[in-house]
């Protein structure tokens, strides 16, 4: 090493260590928002059309406007302070059922505008649901639409059959990896599915990968494309195509056969959405379906603009700089497990009723912190809080508490002995004291559940299942063979690690062994892992959890169908499956939920699952912030909020 | 010492090689997927999002075909990258690449990491140099004590005292986030605590040695004032351990950071790391986890280096 180098070292790396301070000292000074809340977990992703979570829905309500929102409605709160929230007309101004209530028409608003000026149109709305609707978008509450909405389901998952209107992209895209723009669209009617010489005759499943190289021939209309080929329209030509076209010459068949991304029914002759104009939008129903309006007013069904999604494609098209929205606020930036800020959206047609100009929603993991940077002053409002302080938070006047539409529940998987037999699942619920879990561990007011649907939903009163008698419980045990708990083989309840799951399991494996005498393991995984062992129904008994999508009970019953994805129980009965497709056919709401009773009597009575309690949602809001207000949905407008600014002047604020 | 370098270099392409495929197989081998979800969606629909990310493929096929994408090559204007890592989109955060990802969660832990450094170093030397040359005086005491106490307390232990004490009960500092330079000081003093113990206990065994030195001795013969030698003379030999400790103290730091990112709620690379480990996002995983290595490998050849610089007997090879 040169004598010099040596010399010139210690102040080199002085410099050097000088520079690397500086910068990392050196922060961008940031403008302070009126408003900060926690969001929990970070966002994954802004599009309504993907996104499935609660934070996800904060920012997306505000981001983005639907035909319908979720607006408090103009009453005082009950004595519990809940107040009711009702779907009420947003981008639509006004809307009208058929009498057999399977259409709906929707008048958008005329004054509604996205962000970059241009008018919201029911074309925007009729794009954007066949976006989501779309193969390819992967959107995984497409079922939101494609349970109620005429064809919707087959366009999803690709089905075509023969005789159907059907639509053929080829391979032309400008963007090959963006479903959108899509490329040239040509229609007609499909006419012969010719399969490969190995698969003719098999029942080959819808979305089996081997169906690529199938061959369509399609009856093409010719499409009227200007004034030289009018000649042409109306009639038909004969094409083939395949996603993967045979080599050519070593088919037998000489019909020349064009390559082709995909061949789906004809979204404008089959599915039920239809622009009929630019302010009128026609949706047509499979059934008479009373809590579709709910389904409009919830994120998934909010629309995105067109020109900018063809023009940056996803996920860019979501990047501040690109994104065009029609909602109360505009994104501002993102900073990834920080913080994201919104804007006032001056082109909003309510601006002038939007009283916050800025929001920070920080990304905020733990619990812990999230309360420390509530009680600090950093934020204005903290969406949970963790289960230990619950106790002595409830007295304040900041915390805010409201049931909610979900359920805690243990999953019982009927196949594996002795949970086959019925009377062990009655045993093991009625052995369970659910009201100690609820007042000694969590608390926060939550109730315990003798019924899978929580109460508080219009016209429906909840079927129940056995109460807490253990001398009921050790007979029905006796009965099934195991005197005592004598003979039972080990069970064993899987739940997510965490601390809550935890406390809970622990006090179920004591009551079962002091109830009824027999041995329970603890078994707990992390959350992936955890969901992976559900799916593959390797487990006894698991705990689980399930939000309502809608106010409805239908949200919370049909996922016990039969092989229904979400059953995961083996728990099967035709009875139950045949009430859940009467009750979806049926027209008389007050029969439908009679129907909907009768099917929870049912489960009730052969428990696959053991409902636990009823969760609450928690929300701790400052007092400076008027407008905040407790609800079952747990669903908080963030552009009816207002902050008052005389407290607003001396309160402290995160990156002041 | 450009062979040096060079073959450095090599090294470091066979390490990152290695790291990637026992990453890339062993975050395959854990149960459970991106894409399994408490709502199970229609399996046509999970097909599609997994072949949008070719998971639908066999594991071989995504290693080469996600090992091929990785570095990428581009014609262009002079002041566009002709060569790039690219590790591809993030599957949890869906807005994102892991790219980007990483371009904005680095510079936090970056951050946070040199603060917390440079804060060890300075207490830990002056605490050491002042305890060695105040041998058994109640100044050493105490020190080697605190320097005991940072070690054995883990961080997050520390970040609640902390935050106990300097956010609440003497309301000094914010209780967690970032974007100013109060948010930065409470979590880098938790994570440079440990460090800058072991480094007053390395310096102070060091100065020790050396201030027995025959050169040493020679030197206050001279006549040179105290602090003279001390500083010139003895601190200069004392520091080789010091340094040796800043490549093991570098990934300490790194890894340290992730609990006290959850803490303080700070969106580092830590906070990514874990995230992307729990929620199966293959791609961030990656990224993160060469990052680290290539970070840990020039952090380790900068060290050696050092020593050629401060040591004249020793020689890069």
């Amino acid at each position: 090493m040169h004598p010099l180098a040596r010399k010139l070292f210690p102040y080199v790396a002085l410099a050097v260590c000088g520079a690397a301070v500086a910068w990392a000292v050196s922060f961008r000074r940031l403008p302070p928002a009126d408003f900060t809340f926690v969001n929990g977990d970070e966002v994954k992703t802004i599009d309504p059309a993907k996104a499935t979570g609660a934070p996800e829905g904060r920012i997306i309500n505000a981001l983005f406007e639907g035909l319908l929102a979720h607006m408090p409605i103009d009453a005082p709160p009950d004595q519990d302070g809940i107040v009711l929230m009702k779907p009420v007309p947003a981008a639509a101004e006004s809307y009208t059922v058929s009498p057999d209530g399977k259409t709906y028409t929707f008048k958008i608003r005329p004054s509604a505008r996205w962000s970059d000026g241009t008018p919201v149109t029911a074309h925007d709305f009729a794009w954007s649901w066949r976006r989501m609707l779309h193969p390819e978008t992967g959107s995984e509450y497409a079922y939101q639409i494609y349970y109620y909405v005429t064809g919707a389901e087959k366009y999803n998952n690709g089905e075509v059959a023969i005789g159907d209107p059907v639509e053929v992209e080829l391979a032309d895209r400008a963007q090959p990896d963006q479903p959108f723009p899509r490329g040239t669209i040509l229609r007609g009617v499909l006419v012969e599915i010719v399969k490969p010489q190995r698969q003719q005759g098999k029942d080959v499943k819808n979305d089996d990968p081997s169906k690529r190289d199938w061959v369509y021939i399609v009856d093409v209309k010719k499409e009227r494309e200007g004034a030289d080929k009018s000649r042409g329209a109306g009639k038909v030509e004969r094409r083939a195509f395949s996603q993967v076209p045979p080599v050519k010459g070593k088919s037998a068949d000489d019909r020349s056969v064009e390559k082709c991304l995909q061949v789906l029914v004809d979204f404008e002759a089959s599915v039920g959405i239809r622009a009929t104009d630019d302010h009128t939008l026609v949706v047509k129903l499979k059934n008479r379906t009373p809590y579709f309006d709910e389904l409009l007013a919830f994120y998934p069904l909010y629309p995105v603009n067109r020109k900018c999604v063809e023009i940056f494609g996803s996920p860019n098209w979501s990047k501040p700089e690109n994104i065009v929205s029609n909602g109360p606020f505009s994104l501002e930036f993102r900073r990834i497990r920080d913080r994201i800020r919104l804007v006032k959206n001056p082109k909003y047609w309510n601006a002038d009723n939007v009283r916050l100009n800025f929001i920070d929603a920080l990304a905020v993991k733990s619990e812990s912190t999230s309360l420390n940077m509530y009680i600090n002053g950093q934020v204005d409002w903290a969406t949970t809080v963790p289960t230990p302080v619950v106790p002595d938070l409830r007295k304040r006047p900041d915390f805010f508490t409201a049931p909610m539409l979900t359920t805690y529940f243990y999953r019982l998987n009927v196949t594996r002995p002795p949970l086959d037999d019925v009377r062990v699942r009655q045993a093991l619920n009625m052995a369970l004291d659910k009201q100690v879990i609820c007042e000694k561990i969590l608390k926060a007011g939550q109730q315990p559940a003798r019924s899978f649907v929580p109460p508080g939903l219009a016209g429906y009163e909840s079927a129940k299942c056995g109460e807490f008698n253990v001398p009921e419980a050790r007979r029905l045990l006796a009965d099934a063979g195991y005197p005592g708990g004598r003979h039972l083989p080990k069970l064993q309840i899987l739940f997510n690690t965490n601390e809550a799951h935890q406390f809970i399991a622990e006090v179920i494996q004591q009551q079962w062994n002091n109830n009824l005498g027999i041995d329970v393991e603890l078994r707990n995984l992390e959350w992936q892992s955890f969901l992976n062992t559900l799916q593959r129904k390797d487990y006894g008994v698991a705990r689980s959890g399930w939000i309502g999508d809608y106010p409805d009970p239908n949200t919370f019953l049909d996922m016990f169908v039969t092989d229904g994805a979400n059953n995961q129980t083996n728990w099967s009965n035709p009875t139950f499956d045949k009430l859940i497709k009467d009750a979806a056919a049926e027209p008389d709401p007050q029969k439908r939920m009679e129907i909907l009773h009768e099917a929870e009597g049912l489960l009730m009575e052969e428990l696959p699952i053991i409902p636990i309690y009823f969760y609450v949602s928690i929300n701790m809001v400052h007092p400076r912030v008027k407008g905040f207000s407790a609800n079952i949905q747990d669903l908080h407008p963030l552009h009816i909020l207002s902050v008052d600014d005389r407290d607003a002047a001396n309160s402290t604020q995160a990156g002041k | 010492m450009v062979a040096f370098l060079i073959k450095r270099f090599g090294w470091l392409l066979l390490t990152l090689w290695i790291v990637y495929t026992i990453t890339f197989f062993l975050m395959r081998a854990v149960p459970g997927g991106p894409f399994d979800r408490e709502k199970k969606v229609p399996e046509s629909i999970k097909r599609n999002i997994e072949a949008r990310y070719k998971l639908d493929r066999p594991v071989y096929e995504q290693y080469y075909l996600h090992l091929a994408s990785l570095v990428r090559f581009r014609l262009g204007p002079y002041y566009t990258p002709r060569v790039w890592i690219d590790f591809g989109p993030s599957y949890a955060l869906e807005d994102y690449t892991v790219n980007e990802v990483i371009a904005q969660g680095f510079p936090v832990s970056a951050s946070l990491g040199i603060v917390a450094l440079v804060f060890a170093v300075t207490l830990g030397m002056t605490a050491g140099v002042v305890s060695a040359v105040r041998r058994n005086s109640f100044l050493d005491v105490s020190f080697m004590a605190l320097a005991t106490l940072g070690i054995a307390v883990p961080n997050f232990v520390l970040a609640s005292v902390a935050i106990l004490l300097f956010v609440f009960t003497w309301p000094l500092f914010p209780a967690a986030g970032w974007g100013n330079l109060n948010q930065i000081i409470l979590p880098a003093l938790c994570l440079g605590a440990a460090f800058a113990g072991y480094i007053a206990r390395l310096t102070r065994g060091g100065m020790m040695e050396v201030l027995g030195r025959d050169y040493i001795r020679t030197a206050y013969a001279k006549g040179l004032s105290d602090r003279r030698v001390v500083i010139r003379h003895a601190l200069r030999g004392a520091i080789v351990p010091v340094l040796s400790y800043l490549g093991p103290a570098t990934a300490g730091i790194l890894t340290g950071s992730l609990v006290l990112e959850r803490i303080f709620a700070l969106p580092g690379m830590g906070s990514h790391f874990i995230e992307a480990a729990t929620q199966r996002d293959y791609t961030l995983g990656m990224g993160v986890v060469l990052v680290y290595t290539l970070l840990l490998f020039v952090m380790n050849t900068l060290v050696d280096l050092s020593y050629a610089l401060v040591d004249p007997r020793v020689k890069v090879r």
